[in-house]
């Protein structure tokens, strides 16, 4: 049986006091995970003593943009991202990430914090967030510390949040000098769709060299694994040189050996390939190389 | 289970209530106000039956608990109707045939009506955006994509 008490706080002293105080606590932010839970009658729930309400909490509602930083609050909405003129103009494959985020009623309530906290398999932010090198902010009562969000992550659904702690929020520094991004996805349809699969690409170029790359998937592997053997391959090379369809190969052989062949590997082998291709065209001509 | 007391405006009505701790918007709108315009649908945020304007934003009332919006402004379809008489879009979803079994059609509104709020001159693809969570099994969409552009035409005026 599910049966808690509410609890609703506005600001994060507060949040932390009943963190600290109380045992067996869930936090609601948009609601959009924990209502699911609530009307399947998840089993997960009925450990729940305490449902602690902090979408009132407007100090984690900001998105705070410095010269060489972003801090993106914990309850910031996917439609604010999406909506964001600097995300838009400057790290557009985090705006086109939210974009394909369920559908216009989950994105405005839906939160960066709660997407990242759930850690999803298919969560569409953690591609772009992990190319971005984000860090999460934690706070409880004792401290505050930083995690890197590949650290953050524990396994699906599982993250190394403690107890106490709050996620205030995710934190990146904005790439220095000329650099492309670019997400790719694919959906079983446009609207409301859980990632099948997605992939985030960042690169930082100086004169033609590729000085760094991040290629991400979504949804491939158990939980968001920056292909580090692709970085490493494509550091030091011209950009104008890079063959997409070998970086597409690489992207899925790196997913295979994560995985080891499942089910699903027919279909997800030539796919994954192909959105990593797509990434590096792409940015190839984005970068003025054509194709 | 708590109860919770919580203050809030629906179609320009302020209600003080008291709702349990498991309620959800959608529950306080149809049993607590009798306002069963709102449909429930699938009850897991994909259908869009249950979709009202909760502070200017289109969203489902199945995914939010009552006790979280406190002090909130909601619009359901019941606030659509003035003075007797049917609000533009309404009209253009009469007049494009738009509604066939129409258990679909309240939450079209809203979030039409969310839509035109911000952007009274939507193209197409930002209408089809604004619309994207709400399911129809019969018409097909266009006929609601048609109405709610009719409907825009109609608020430029």
């Amino acid at each position: 049986v599910i049966d808690y008490q509410f609890i609703k706080v506005n600001t994060v002293e507060e949040a932390l006091k009943v963190l600290a105080e109380k045992n067996n606590v869930k936090i609601i932010a948009g609601g959009t995970d924990v209502l699911v839970e609530l009307h399947k009658e998840s089993k997960d729930l009925e450990s729940v003593d305490y449902l602690l309400d902090i979408s009132g909490i407007e100090e984690l509602k900001d998105i705070k943009i410095t010269e060489d930083k972003v801090e993106i609050g914990g309850l910031v909405t996917h439609s604010r991202v999406l909506k964001n003129k600097f995300f838009t103009e400057n790290i557009p494959f985090l705006a086109a990430a939210a974009k394909d985020i369920g559908s216009t009623q989950i994105r405005n309530r839906g939160t960066v914090g709660g997407n990242v906290c759930n850690a999803s398999p298919a969560a569409d932010l953690f591609a772009p967030l992990l190319a971005l090198e984000s860090e999460v902010v934690l706070r409880s009562q004792k401290e505050k510390r930083k995690l890197k969000i590949t650290d953050f992550i524990k396994g699906p659904y599982k993250t190394h949040i403690k107890k106490d702690e709050l996620l205030e929020k995710v934190v990146f520094k904005i790439p220095a000098g000329e650099y492309y991004c670019n997400f790719q996805k694919i959906g079983r349809r446009k609207a409301l769709n859980i990632s099948r699969l997605c992939l985030a690409f960042l690169t930082v170029i100086e004169d033609g060299v590729i000085k760094k790359a991040n290629l991400v998937p979504g949804a491939a592997t158990p939980y968001p694994t920056p292909f580090k053997k692709i970085d490493d391959y494509l550091k030091g090379k011209l950009l104008a040189d890079i063959d997409p369809a070998e970086i597409g190969k690489m992207a899925s052989d790196s997913m295979v050996e994560i995985t080891g062949e499942r089910w699903s590997t027919p279909y997800k082998r030539p796919a994954l390939s192909k959105l990593a291709e797509r990434a590096v065209s792409c940015v190839k001509e984005e970068a003025g190389f054509d194709e | 289970m708590n109860k919770i007391n919580v203050e809030i405006t629906v179609n320009e009505k302020k209600y003080e209530l008291e709702v349990g701790a498991k309620e959800r918007l959608l529950d306080t709108l149809r049993k607590q106000l009798k306002l069963t315009g709102t449909k429930e649908g699938c009850s897991v945020g994909e259908c869009g039956a249950c979709t009202v304007i909760l502070d200017d934003e289109a969203v489902n009332s199945c995914m939010v608990l009552t006790a979280q919006v406190d002090g909130s402004k909601i619009i359901t379809v019941e606030g659509l109707e003035s003075k007797g008489g049917l609000h533009p879009l309404q009209k253009a979803f009469i007049d494009n045939q738009a509604v066939q079994c129409g258990f679909c059609t309240p939450g079209m509104l809203m979030s039409a009506l969310a839509l035109l709020n911000k952007n009274p001159n939507p193209n197409k693809e930002e209408i089809k955006t604004a619309l994207e969570g709400n399911l129809c099994r019969c018409t097909g969409y266009q006929q609601i994509i048609d109405a709610v552009e009719a409907a825009a035409a109609e608020w430029g005026k």
